[in-house]
């Protein structure tokens, strides 16, 4: 990453500590883009929200096993204002589409989804009548995870993903 | 007994009963339509009979079977006090045609129409409507008739046998804006789906109605609570499903026997061995197999390791809700259930959807260190059990927000079809493995807990105590289970071994026949349950004679369950509805299907 760390004294790109020893505050330097960036990276904070089967190894991604906590996702938001990562974790059913695109547009930008499971990529094994096959049929999704249920350890790479997504994003991703 | 009560029908009724059968078990009685109401009150109120629970009420569409009239429906009851099951089936007359067209329902063409039995068993409002919105069937002086699971839009019922299956093809390309795919989700419903219609006794302008879900972090799953409030005060809940709605059934019909078992892993996704279970016992007694002993007592094991499992998302997800007691429970509980998820994952290589019974027994034998693994999990597990009743039992918060807190009696919630803890909460000792034993629950030592307290800590209590006698089964079980075959010696069911196909022809033919085309259960119907976590799984299943089931029937308990939560939640804060639903211990994805 692009950032420098020094203190007055060793100029600007010269310094490897942001706090030098004889206590003065030090500056950084870095671009904007990748310094947003790298805060959005580290802080992605997904909606509590679960549909199906996959709810349930989210909740245990969450649990203290595997621990979310350690990608920085572990702030669970309940409204959608406040999070920045919607994941579908189930199968979206008819009547439900209509409701997580809501959901979706409520969501305050930058957000992203996930597509966890089969069902929330591709319909999974329900492809009749009431699921509608794949939640990017309405919904951009940035990660899919397949498994079904995929496990912690998937979710987990899913998000690792993103980060990696988040971190080299352009123009503060803006979208046109 | 049943000779009995069609004896005193016959004498009763003349006219009424048409003809009555015996299929493994199950007793037929074929009840005309007109008087299908008497018949019932007679059922429910007659001292010989008092079929007091109504457990699942279902149609059938007999398009393809030639029978005529077309619609049928089924009642499975239970007599609670004569530990006795019996089905009515009344056909439905067709309704007049207008002008040439099918009878369908899809134009405004009149409904076949039948009796409601709401006034008899209340239970029947969710399954009549159920049948209704899924069937196409009208039920006469029904409270509300409505559609239930699908959109209030909806064109058609989805279970009719002249419906299709739907779906659409997924291609897996990187371009989404290519126009060949320009046709590709058009299922997704133009109209919003939150904004469905209420039932007409709400009173919108003198209270306030607040809208609690589809999406909101303590309905447990996405379950939409239409609660009218009297300032803090609860006047009334209705519950909207169907934003999980997933089409089992008609997947189900459409599928052969055996692949139906990993559907049934995503019905009620916190207990799929149970499910398993419920799900090849009644494939099972369709067929008339009989199952090994060491078999019988495997999924005696594991059935109860996944009840623990299943109590532990409760117990979480509950103190969780209830939020003034310490965070960490939820924490506590996932930590044993992940215990037992490796457990599984060493037996069959999944942590949630297991699919590991299979029709006629195991999809594999056990692996070696199976046994020493669930020991030593008990082991730790009685640990973690006492802990839980250290952090919970007496906490001052935890017994403030649950005593006397959504009363469900004894009587309500026979009348609302309740079964599992909730009912054995209420001080009914109903169980299915003690009173009518499937597997080999009969060989062990073990009690029905129950409270008479009905509250919300009557059924933490109660489900406590059910986590200590799951325990003591598994334990009983590991001590006197005998090696024995995996699966069935019925090569019609399951597939003979590797090393006999090569060196007997007949082997080769079975195992030919059992992967093209599956096994062919003889025409008939069955209805199958099985004492789940959280009450009674039902299966239901007519069969035609071939590979896939004719109609398929699931009876979730947490659908029926559901129903009591205007009983329960009526006149206490919204703030304890939250607990209440907790308490009620729902997964959505077995109440919408």
């Amino acid at each position: 990453m692009g950032v420098a760390v020094g203190s007055p004294q060793q100029g600007a790109l010269g310094g490897t500590q942001a706090h030098a020893k004889d206590g003065s505050a030090g500056f950084a330097l870095a671009k904007l883009e990748e310094l947003v960036n790298w805060g959005r990276a580290n802080s992605v904070w997904p909606l509590t929200f679960g549909l199906a089967c996959c709810a349930i190894e989210q909740i245990s991604a969450a649990a203290s096993r595997f621990d979310i906590a350690r990608f920085g996702s572990e702030v669970f938001r309940a409204s959608p204002r406040q999070a920045d990562l919607l994941i579908v974790s189930g199968r979206v059913s008819n009547k439900m589409a209509p409701v997580i695109k809501r959901i979706y547009d409520q969501m305050s930008d930058p957000k992203w989804v996930i597509a966890m499971g089969d069902c929330a990529s591709c319909g999974g094994p329900f492809n009749n009548y009431a699921i509608v096959q794949g939640v990017d049929k309405m919904l951009p999704v940035d990660v899919y995870v397949p498994g079904c249920p995929p496990r912690p350890e998937a979710l987990f790479y899913a998000i690792d993903k993103l980060r990696e997504k988040i971190k080299a994003e352009e123009k503060l991703g803006v979208r046109e | 007994m049943t000779e009995k009560i069609i004896e005193k029908l016959t004498a009763k009724f003349p006219a009424a009963l048409k003809d009555h059968s015996e299929f493994r078990g199950d007793t037929t009685l074929k009840i005309d339509a007109e008087q299908l109401r008497d018949v019932a009150s007679f059922l429910e109120s007659d001292e010989d009979a008092q079929y007091n629970l109504l457990v699942d009420i279902y149609g059938t569409d007999r398009l393809n079977l030639g029978q005529t009239p077309r619609f049928a429906v089924n009642y499975e009851l239970y007599s609670i006090p004569k530990n006795s099951f019996i089905r009515l089936i009344v056909d439905v007359p067709d309704p007049g045609r207008n002008g040439g067209t099918d009878g369908s329902g899809r134009f405004g063409e009149p409904l076949p129409k039948v009796a409601s039995v709401t006034d008899i068993w209340p239970t029947a409002n969710w399954l009549e409507r159920e049948t209704y919105d899924l069937m196409g069937i009208e039920f006469e002086n029904h409270p509300w008739m409505h559609r239930i699971m699908m959109p209030d839009n909806w064109v058609g019922h989805p279970l009719r046998k002249d419906y299709p299956l739907g779906g659409e093809p997924v291609y897996f390309e990187k371009d989404r804006n290519n126009p060949r795919f320009a046709h590709l989700g058009k299922q997704i419903m133009a109209g919003p789906s939150f904004e469905t219609e209420l039932p007409e006794e709400m009173d919108t302008n003198g209270h306030m109605v607040l809208n609690l879900g589809p999406h909101h972090p303590a309905t447990h799953g996405v379950l939409r609570l239409a609660t009218e409030l009297d300032g803090e005060k609860v006047v009334r809940v209705t519950p909207e499903l169907g934003y999980l709605h997933s089409g089992f059934e008609k997947t189900g019909e459409n599928k052969r026997y055996e692949k139906f078992i990993p559907y049934c892993d995503r019905m009620d996704y916190v207990s799929p061995m149970n499910n398993n279970l419920a799900y090849v016992m009644a494939v099972e007694k369709l067929m008339d197999v009989d199952i090994p002993e060491h078999v019988q007592y495997v999924r005696v094991i594991l059935a109860e390791l996944q009840r623990i499992a299943s109590h532990m998302i409760w117990l979480g997800t509950h103190a969780m809700d209830v939020g003034g007691t310490p965070h960490a429970a939820p924490l506590y509980c996932f930590m044993m259930r992940e215990r037992i998820l490796d457990i599984f994952e060493m037996v069959c290589g999944a942590r949630m959807t297991t699919s590991y019974f299979s029709v006629g027994g195991l999809r594999w034998p056990l692996p070696g260190a199976f046994m020493d693994a669930v020991r030593a999990f008990l082991k730790e597990f009685a640990g973690y059990y006492h802990d839980y009743h250290v952090m919970l039992t007496k906490n001052p918060l935890w017994l403030s927000r649950l005593k006397g807190i959504g009363i469900l009696k004894a009587e309500e919630a026979i009348a609302l079809g309740i079964t599992g803890p909730l009912l054995r909460a209420a001080g009914v000792p109903l169980d299915l493995r003690k009173v009518r034993p499937y597997c080999v629950y009969d060989q062990f030592d073990f009690e029905v807990p129950t409270s008479t307290d009905a509250d919300s800590y009557a059924r933490y209590t109660v489900r406590m105590e059910e986590l200590h006698q799951s325990m003591r089964i598994i334990e009983q079980a590991i001590d006197q289970i005998k090696p024995g075959p995996y699966r069935t010696a019925d090569r019609k069911v399951a597939l003979p071994p590797r090393q006999e196909i090569s060196t007997s022809m007949e082997s080769l033919i079975h195992h030919f026949k059992l992967v093209t085309e599956g096994y062919l259960p003889p025409e008939g119907q069955v209805y199958s349950i099985g004492e789940n976590p959280k009450g009674w799984l039902g299966f239901g299943l007519i069969s035609d004679g071939t590979a896939k089931p004719y109609r398929l029937r699931v009876r979730g308990p947490s659908f029926v369950n559901l129903q009591a939560t205007n009983t329960m939640a009526r006149g206490g804060f919204i703030s304890d509805l939250i607990t209440i639903i907790g308490s009620i211990d729902i997964v959505l994805g077995e109440v919408d299907r």
